[in-house]
Formats: C-alpha cells, structure tokens, sequence
C-alpha cells in the first residue's frame, strides 16, 4: 500500500465513512496519518475537554463538518450544576481563525451563547449546517444573527435545547434571497415567531424538506404552510390545535392530502381527536412517527391510527399508550426497529400505565427491533427473557422501571437474570441501561456476555464493589459509564485505572467513593482529569479539616491530552 | 423504633442522610434504615439553591420519595403541570401551568398578572420593585399539597413544591 500515490490511499480513505476507522488506519504508519490527516472533513470529537480545539484543526486542516459533545449525559437529569462549563466559544472562535471553510457544526450538551452564534453566523462563509442538541445558553436573538448572515444556509436544526425568547422577529430575518433551506427545526422555541415571515420562507424555500414547527404555531397556520410546501418529507406539526370556531378539519384534510411526501411526523402538542383523523391518508406511508408530545392523544385514537403505519420502522409514545395500545402496534407495525415510551405520569401517582405485558407483545409482533427505551412502573424476569429470546438484534436497550428499586413483582426476586438474558442472547448490545432491584450478579453477566458494550447506565443497583469491577475488568467496549446511587467505592475505583484511558469518561454520584480515593486514581493516572463537583454548603468542620474519608457526591473521571481544564467554576475540584 | 419529625439543620445530620442513601442502596425497605431507637429526621434537607430556583438535595417528603433527576427525562418531558388559582374574594378562579415555571419568582409574577391588585396600576415595574422593598409578594399565596394540607407557598424547594401542589389559594 505504501507503494501507491497519495492520492490513490486517500481516495481509498474515502469509503471509510466511520472516525473510527479512520482514526485506526491513521495509526498504521507514517505515511498514512499524513494523508488520513489532510483528507479528512469530518471530526468528531466526543468530549470538548479531551482535546484543545487548535490541536484539533492542526491536525485536520481540511475540516467541513465539526461535532463537539459537552456536558456528561447525565446533566440531562438536572445531576450536572448549571455551570459546569461546556462552552463552545473557544471551539467556534479557534475555527473561524483555522477552518474559515467550515460549513457544517453539531454541538451537544453545550453552552452556547448569543455571541457564538453571531461569531459563527459571520465567520464561515460557506456555512451550511447548525445543529444544535440540548444546548442552552442562547436567545431568540443569537437565531436572528444566524439567519441574517448564513448565505446559502441549509439547515438549522435545533433539538431540544433551552432558548430564551427575545421575540418573534428571528424568522424575518431570513433575507428575500435566502431560497436554500432544506430543513428547518425550531419546535423547541417557546415563543411565537412571525407566521406569515415563516410562510413566505417556506413558499421560496423549494428545497425545504424538513420542517418542525413549535407549539405556538396553531393548525390554521399549519395549513398555509403545507399549501406551500407539498413536498416535505418530515413535518412536525405545531399544537395541532384550532379555535373549533372555525372549520378548520376540511382544509387539513386536503392539505394532508397533497402530501405524498410525508415519511416522518411529529408535533401534535395540543392535538385533538378529530383533527388526527386527517392524517390517516398519510399513515401508510410513515416510516417515523413521535407522539411523546401529545398528552391530550387518547388510546384509542391511537390505536384507530396505528392501525395504518404498517411501514413504521420508529415510534416514540406515552405510556398512555398502555399494554392494549402496544398490542395493537405488535400487530401492525411489522417493520418497527425502535420504541421509545415515554412516562405520562412523571410525577408519579402510580397509575399502572405500561406493563411487561406491552413489551413482551411488541418483542412477539416485531421481530426486527433493534432499539428499545421503556418506562414502565414494573417488570419481570419471565418477560424479559422472552424479550430477549424474541429479540436478540438489540443494540440499545434502555428499561426504566419507575420505582427504581423494584423487583420482579411476582417471584419478588431481583431483575439479574432477566437482564443476564438480554446480554447474553443480543451479542451487538451497544447501550445499556438498567433499573429495578439488582445485586451484583447482573454485573458478572454484563462483564461476562456484553463484550461489544459501549456504554452502560447504572441507577440504585448492585451491592458492592465487585459489581462495578465486574463490568470494569469484562466489558472490553466499553466507552461510557454512569453510576448514580450504587454502593461502589474506592476499591472498585482503583481495582482497574487502565481502564479509564480506554474509556471517553466515567461517572459517579451518590456512590461511596471518598475524596481519597479520586486523589489515589488522580496520582496514578496523570492522563485522566478527576473532576470533583462539590456544591454542598460544608458545615464549618469540615472546611477545616477536609478528610479524604468524605465521601464524594459528583465524580467525573475522563482521559484528557490537555491537563485540567481552565475554565472550571470553583465548585469544580480536579485532582 | 419512634421516629420524630423535625426541622433540624442540615449539617448535623449530614450523616444521618449518607446513611439513608447508603441503606437505600442496600437494604430496599424503608423501614430497615433505621435501627435506632428514637431519631429525629430533617424534614428536608435543603442546600444552597442556583437561581433557577432548582435546589440539588435528597428530600425524603412525608411519606413519599422525591429523587434529583429521576425518571431520566428530560426538561421539555416534564409534563405540564396546570393546578387551579382561586383568589380570596374572587369568584373566578384561573389556571396556571407550573411546568412553565423555574422558580418562585416567575410563579409570582404571573398570578400578579393574573390577579392584579384593584386600587392599583400594576405595571410589571411595579411588580418588580414591590418585590425588592417589600423582600415577598403582597398578598399571601398557599397551596394544598397532596396530603391535602394548605401550606404557605415558598417554603419547600421549587422542585418539590411542584411535585406535591395540587391548587393554589391568593390571601389577601
């Protein structure tokens, strides 16, 4: 191979579309780095403090397309203070200095403020792209400098990130000559926007295939909108509501009905049951569909329109749902790969929503499901293995029992085998996550049989150290693990530390590892950063004697080429 | 086993509340927690609160369990959380989503909206400085929580306030 031109192995390079495959043929020789390193357009890089974002773009001068992952997944549950850090700043500012020909950036869990944006919106460009997933930090206002500025902007894709409304003048701001956008998602704003600016957006936009709206856009606008854009591919729908003053339900109806183009559906906030039936034209053909926003949905609305999604290959719902209304998907929707089901009742009066009995149905009726995110308020051993044996193609499997430390409810015995099932018979399990009552041996099975795991989320489980080293010594993938409220200290912490630089992080909270302990790890491993978030208001005494003994209560261990980072708070202890 | 209901202070029972966490984790019922004989449990153990209104603490709440971030879901998933308003003298009651709300503040602001005072021009300005001289809102607001008690609304942390109020009443 050595013996080719560069420009035969870099063409070679390119049908290698993963990073990681990428990143093990830059390791071959010399000669490879070197034109894996210039070819390369797209980076990713999975945690922002691992790596400085200069070295980034000097190794990858080339770089099109950027994604930065921030905050660790758990601040999703309120568990990571609000200002840990994560800011994208550094990333945006160092690439308008080195990659001014950026044209695509993803940033997850991030902070992202009105100034980045406006810096990003002026800097590149060849701009194209901006997603933006579960970030926070940014305004109305930051959007409107995105869309005055970004010529030629294709996508604007903002997933469920926390935005602060400054008005509804952002969507004007898209220029006359601004016809190029393919997709376009705000459905996480909570403002209104300009109605008749997004309308003639849509009319002059004719690549546009992709458009969610949010809330605030009621059905009447809706229909404008679809009149003026028949060829959308996924819609999400606004509140799917309407003043019943008016006749609205005729004119949905047939602007559905234009719409031959709808594969994927979502929205339908507010949405009531005679405004649904309008869409059972397009049903057949969905291949995506997500009513977890759709509380006012009743089940046997939903089930009259399940009954058409034959081509359903993604379904995410409530567990309003209910076992009867995941039968009647069982039985129609043979192509179904994943079922997120969401909790209706998150505050938790106990209402018995979805059961073992609803996933048992849907592993019998669909036999290629791959992906699977339940809440449910129980579940057994008997169900999961048969889950288990009906489906063995699972790559992520995430069960929440809602009762986080409930056993079997009939054999009252703890969910290790039911879960022991699951791995050992999915063989290409990625993604784990486990609840109900569960001792140590659910552990030595996941070390044991889940050997292409990659990232694996633990919650009040296990019963000593030896759980936790079971996965840490067995799993030889495993890239992420997040532990709240489990009893594994600092034995388990330091039984394996090579571990953690195989690994892209940890995390711990509520455990029993000591300040001790993640200074033991810190010293051993000098390429890891032992985050200690302390924001506990430490009762006199103990500021002046701080102890090792005391017991850590948020702990995030990561391998890093960068040392500790500079922009910790103070609350922020790295060892 | 006598077990007393007190407001202690947080510090001293700092332990008390690893000890629960710990027992939680290996011991499932609630009632082995404590081998004690008499022990007097915080009510709630209250930390430093961020300005969201969001407090990071443990609460173990009558007879209930309220967990920092659990179920694993997310913020925009917490489900929309309307409890009836009545104001004392005023036939007509209101509705209010507390899911929209962060903190006190904000809660505060919008019944101020929704039942301005009658012998004065509340203007949100108004509103603002009465908060500031007057450190509290001018009239009282309760609310009965799922016990069916009345309490008075800003004692508990925002997040538990949310879980457990059922309607809301404006003293004057």
């Amino acid at each position: 191979m050595t013996y080719f031109p560069d420009e035969v192995v870099e063409h070679i390079f390119d049908f290698l579309s993963s990073h990681r495959d990428r990143n093990n043929v830059s390791t071959v020789c010399k000669a490879w780095y070197l034109v894996e390193q210039l070819s390369r357009l797209r980076v990713f890089v999975g945690n922002c403090y691992a790596v400085r974002p200069e070295r980034v773009m000097a190794r990858f001068p080339g770089m099109k397309c950027l994604t930065v992952k921030g905050k660790p997944h758990f601040a999703d549950f309120n568990l990571v203070p609000h200002d840990w850090g994560g800011d994208a700043l550094p990333w945006i500012e160092t690439a308008a200095r080195c990659c001014p020909g950026l044209e695509e950036l993803r940033l997850k869990r991030m902070v992202v403020s009105d100034e980045s944006l406006e810096l990003l919106a002026r800097a590149f460009p060849n701009f194209k792209s901006l997603v933006l997933i579960s970030c926070e930090g940014f305004s109305t206002d930051g959007l409107a400098e995105i869309a005055t500025h970004c010529r030629g902007l294709r996508e604007l894709d903002l997933q469920e990130n926390e935005v602060e409304d400054h008005g509804r003048q952002w969507l004007s701001c898209f220029p006359d000559s601004c016809t190029s956008l393919v997709s376009l998602n705000f459905a996480c704003l909570k403002g209104e926007v300009n109605t008749s600016a997004l309308e003639r957006l849509v009319a002059r936009c004719q690549n546009l295939r992709c458009l969610k709206l949010n809330r605030a856009i009621s059905i009447e606008s809706l229909i404008k909108i679809l009149a003026r854009a028949p060829n959308l591919v996924e819609l999400g729908t606004g509140s799917f509501t309407a003043d019943h003053r008016t006749e609205a339900y005729q004119n949905l109806l047939n602007a559905f009905y234009k719409c031959n183009s709808i594969r994927n559906l979502s929205g339908f906030w507010d949405a009531a049951p005679r405004y649904l039936q309008a869409i059972y034209s397009i049903c057949s053909s969905l291949t995506v569909l997500n009513l977890s926003y759709a509380p006012a949905i009743q089940v046997n609305d939903l089930i009259k329109m399940i009954r058409h999604c034959f081509k359903l290959q993604k379904l995410w719902v409530l567990d309003s749902i209910g076992d009867k209304g995941l039968a009647a998907v069982a039985c129609a929707c043979k192509e179904l790969q994943e079922l997120r089901v969401f909790p209706s009742d998150v505050y938790g009066t106990g209402i018995a929503a979805v059961t073992e009995e609803g996933l048992v149905a849907i592993s019998s009726g669909c036999p290629k499901l791959n992906s699977l995110l339940y809440f449910c308020h129980q579940m057994t051993n008997a169900a999961l293995i048969t889950v288990a044996k009906n489906c063995p193609h699972f790559t992520r499997f995430r069960l929440c029992i809602l009762d986080p430390v409930k056993p079997d409810p009939i054999s009252n015995e703890p969910l290790d085998e039911g879960f022991g099932a699951i791995v050992k018979s999915c063989k290409d399990l990625k993604r784990l996550s486990l609840s109900g009552l569960l001792t140590d041996k659910v552990f030595l099975y996941i070390g044991m049989y889940a050997s292409r795991l990659e990232m694996l989320s633990i919650a009040f489980a296990g019963e000593s150290d030896k759980g936790m080293v079971y996965v840490l010594n067995g799993c030889k993938n495993l890239k992420k693990l997040e532990i709240r409220d489990s009893p594994f200290g600092d034995a388990a912490l330091l039984e394996n530390v090579g571990k953690y630089e195989t690994m892209r992080s940890l995390w711990m909270s509520s455990c029993d590892v000591t300040q001790g302990g993640c200074k033991a790890l810190a010293a051993k491993m000098p390429r890891l950063n032992v985050e200690v978030i302390n924001e506990r208001e430490e009762s006199d005494e103990m500021v002046e004697n701080p102890s090792d003994m005391h017991r850590v209560e948020k702990m995030y261990v990561y391998r890093t080429l960068t040392g500790p980072r500079d922009d910790a708070p103070d609350f922020v202890w790295t060892f | 086993m006598e077990l007393e209901l007190g407001l202690s202070l947080p510090s001293s029972d700092m332990m008390m509340e690893k000890r629960i966490k710990t027992n939680f984790c290996k011991k499932r019922s609630f009632d082995e927690v404590l081998d004690e004989k008499t022990v007097t449990l915080p009510l709630f153990l209250q930390r430093e609160e961020d300005g969201h209104g969001n407090s990071d603490s443990e609460l173990n709440y009558g007879g209930g369990r309220v967990i920092v971030g659990w179920p694993p879901v997310k913020l925009p998933r917490r489900r929309t959380n309307c409890v009836k308003v009545n104001m004392e003298g005023i036939a007509i009651g209101r509705k209010v989503d507390l899911s929209l709300h962060d903190s006190y503040q904000a809660l505060f602001r919008t019944l101020y909206m929704m039942f301005p005072k009658k012998h004065e021009d509340l203007t949100y300005a108004h509103v603002r400085r009465t908060e500031e001289e007057d450190g509290g809102c001018d009239y009282k607001v309760t609310y009965e929580d799922e016990d069916g008690d009345w309490m008075l609304v800003g004692d508990v942390p925002w997040e538990a306030f949310i879980m457990s109020a059922k309607r809301l009443r404006i003293i004057n």
